[in-house]
């Protein structure tokens, strides 16, 4: 692997701190002869936005849920704010701050749209039968909820489609949907696979401006899978490569860009459509 | 057609109604608001009804005390059943629920000592040689009983005072239900209805939900045994054969699964279906024999199934758009 972020890291620290809020070590892992992760180690500085590129196949999706405790890992460890979580139920990862969206964009589709988004506040009093008790403290948490949800639907557009059905929307609304889910539970770390996809440029300039304010507001801290080199190289402050399961660069995006073994391995002609 | 016009029919119809809306309540929350595929329910309304009947019997408990260890018991039971099934996914489950179901029965039918075995709860062996179990709640229903005989004369009866009972329980359990399925507690359990994994990558043990589902529906499962029992007055291990959990499905399938008001007037007609092929005897019901009407019972329920499946799956209160949306 070839780490190319020692080449400028000034440009890496002037956007993130130090604190590694992800620490992946040396996590394989394999599914009968397959292997789509192999022997992955990096680490994600909090507040930073990085970028994981490579053709398809080459372990992206994988690695997230590795990272997400959707599947297990078969070697290694990953530490989440300096916790061990390789090994712990993916519920209490998302409970511990790390949220993830879905390559398909997976979506509720018999919920309504803001029930979608309603659905990821942490804390919620009424998630508990316990709390059922408690009418009104459930009552002003929904409504703080759809407060939020319809602040959510208003930065990208879905606010009409608030209480219709969610099953209704096109594969670019849905995408829309399960990013703005994510981002009303609050995440201090977000894992964001292809959410652009889809989506138009417009919306999408949109999207990045918002993620941009999350970051800067909230301290949040992303990490992107996504296949438009264009937005990758705008939007990111150090890009990973992975091809067959392994990492094969990791550096600052202009660095990325130029990597020989980068070029090679999947950007190839695509380089000269980035400006 | 007399019995059409007999009071006593309709009165029978309404008193068994109330008790299988109450047990298909239990589904509706299963089913209709977790996904959660339960074939094998009769057997919650099993245990509670038999716990009454050998507690009263065999101990001389109180009926009060029997009849809320029974509903513990099948709620402990939905329990174990969750526990050691509910990761099955959705078809698993049910196969694996039926099991649970026909386990308990045949442990029923093979305990002679404790359950009076193939003969009913008249066989429980009992110190005082007496084999019923409903003395206390009696005094309550002839007590109503005394009550209607003003209003109604002779039409007062034993299954008049059980609507007098059942039905506020089901207007209150409805009531409970239609309120739990307001929380966001039903709004997660219906997200794992069609995925495990955005609930899950949003915090939420998928889980726990199921697990709390799966036992308030067999609490309700119980609590229609508890008025199982009370209206026959005596158990048998046929009385939980695999087609009475069927029963509870055409309900909630005639309802539609999502909408749990829609019980009351499902469960209605599902008690008419019942009364008329057991005390109809008009042509060309009287061609049947008594048993043969039974049969017929099962072919019309299965046949009613088929044509909401094919007509209108979202049942007669459903949404129809919940069903198209992929």
């Amino acid at each position: 692997m070839e780490n190319l972020a020692s080449a400028s890291s000034t440009s890496l620290d002037n956007s993130s701190s130090d604190f590694a809020i992800l620490d992946v070590r040396n996590i394989s892992v394999s599914f009968g002869g397959v292997r789509p992760v192999q022997d992955v180690s990096f680490k994600i500085s909090e507040n930073s936005f990085t970028s994981v590129i490579g053709p398809n196949g080459a372990g992206k999706t994988s690695l997230f849920n590795l990272i997400s405790g959707m599947n297990k890992v078969s070697a290694g460890e990953i530490i989440f704010r300096q916790q061990a979580i390789q090994a712990i139920h993916p519920h209490k990862i998302a409970q511990k701050g790390l949220i993830r969206t879905f390559q398909g964009a997976k979506i509720i589709k018999r919920l309504t749209v803001a029930e979608n988004l309603m659905m990821a506040v942490q804390g919620n009093p009424g998630d508990n039968l316990s709390g059922f008790l408690r009418i009104r403290a459930r009552r002003d948490f929904e409504a703080q909820a759809r407060a939020e949800a319809m602040r959510r639907l208003d930065q990208v557009g879905l606010t009409k489609f608030a209480d219709e059905y969610a099953g209704i929307l096109s594969g670019g609304q849905r995408k829309l949907l399960d990013l703005s889910r994510a981002l009303m539970a609050k995440p201090s770390l977000l894992l964001l696979d292809e959410p652009f996809a889809g989506v138009n440029p417009t919306l999408v300039e949109k999207l990045i401006m918002v993620l941009g304010e999350l970051r800067k507001e909230k301290s949040m801290t992303f990490l992107l899978i996504e296949h438009d080199l264009e937005t990758v190289m705008n939007i990111s402050d150090r890009v990973i490569v992975m091809a067959d399961g392994k990492i094969i660069a990791d550096g600052l995006p202009g660095a990325i860009y130029e990597n020989e073994v980068v070029i090679d391995a999947y950007l190839g002609s695509r380089r000269k459509e980035i400006k | 057609m007399d019995a059409f016009v007999q009071p006593g029919f309709w009165v029978f119809v309404l008193a068994l109604a109330g008790i299988y809306g109450i047990f298909a309540l239990g589904l509706q929350i299963q089913y209709g608001v977790g996904g959660i595929m339960n074939f094998g329910h009769v057997g919650m309304m099993a245990v509670s009804g038999y716990t009454i009947a050998v507690l009263v019997i065999k101990y001389q408990w109180s009926f009060w005390w029997a009849a809320f260890v029974g509903v513990v018991l099948a709620a402990l039971l939905g329990a174990l059943l969750g526990l050691t099934t509910l990761r099955l996914s959705g078809d698993y489950f049910a196969i694996a629920s039926i099991a649970f179901a026909e386990i308990t029965r045949y442990w029923i039918l093979n305990t002679d000592s404790v359950t009076g075995g193939t003969q009913g709860t008249l066989a429980i062996p009992n110190p005082l040689g007496f084999g019923g179990y409903t003395n206390q709640p009696d005094l309550i229903l002839t007590w109503i009983s005394d009550r209607l005989y003003p209003i109604v004369g002779d039409e007062a009866s034993r299954d008049m005072s059980m609507i007098f009972i059942v039905w506020p329980f089901l207007f209150l359990f409805i009531w409970i239900a239609s309120k739990l399925q307001q929380t966001s507690w039903a709004r997660v359990l219906r997200a794992t209805r069609e995925d495990d994994d955005v609930p899950r990558s949003l915090g939420k043990n998928v889980f726990r939900f199921r697990l709390q589902t799966l036992v308030i529906g067999s609490v309700f499962g119980g609590i229609a045994g508890v008025f199982w029992a009370l209206q026959f007055a005596l158990l048998a291990p046929e009385d939980f054969l695999r087609i009475v959990t069927f029963y509870g499905w055409m309900i909630l399938i005639l309802a539609g699964a999502t909408r749990v008001k829609g019980l009351i007037i499902a469960s209605i007609f599902f008690g008419f279906l019942y009364g008329s092929t057991r005390f109809l005897e008009f042509w060309p019901l009287s061609l049947l024999s008594s048993p043969e009407r039974a049969y017929l019972r099962v072919f019309l329920i299965g046949f009613v199934i088929v044509l909401l499946m094919l007509k209108r799956p979202q049942g007669l209160f459903g949404k129809r758009q919940e069903m198209v949306l992929e």
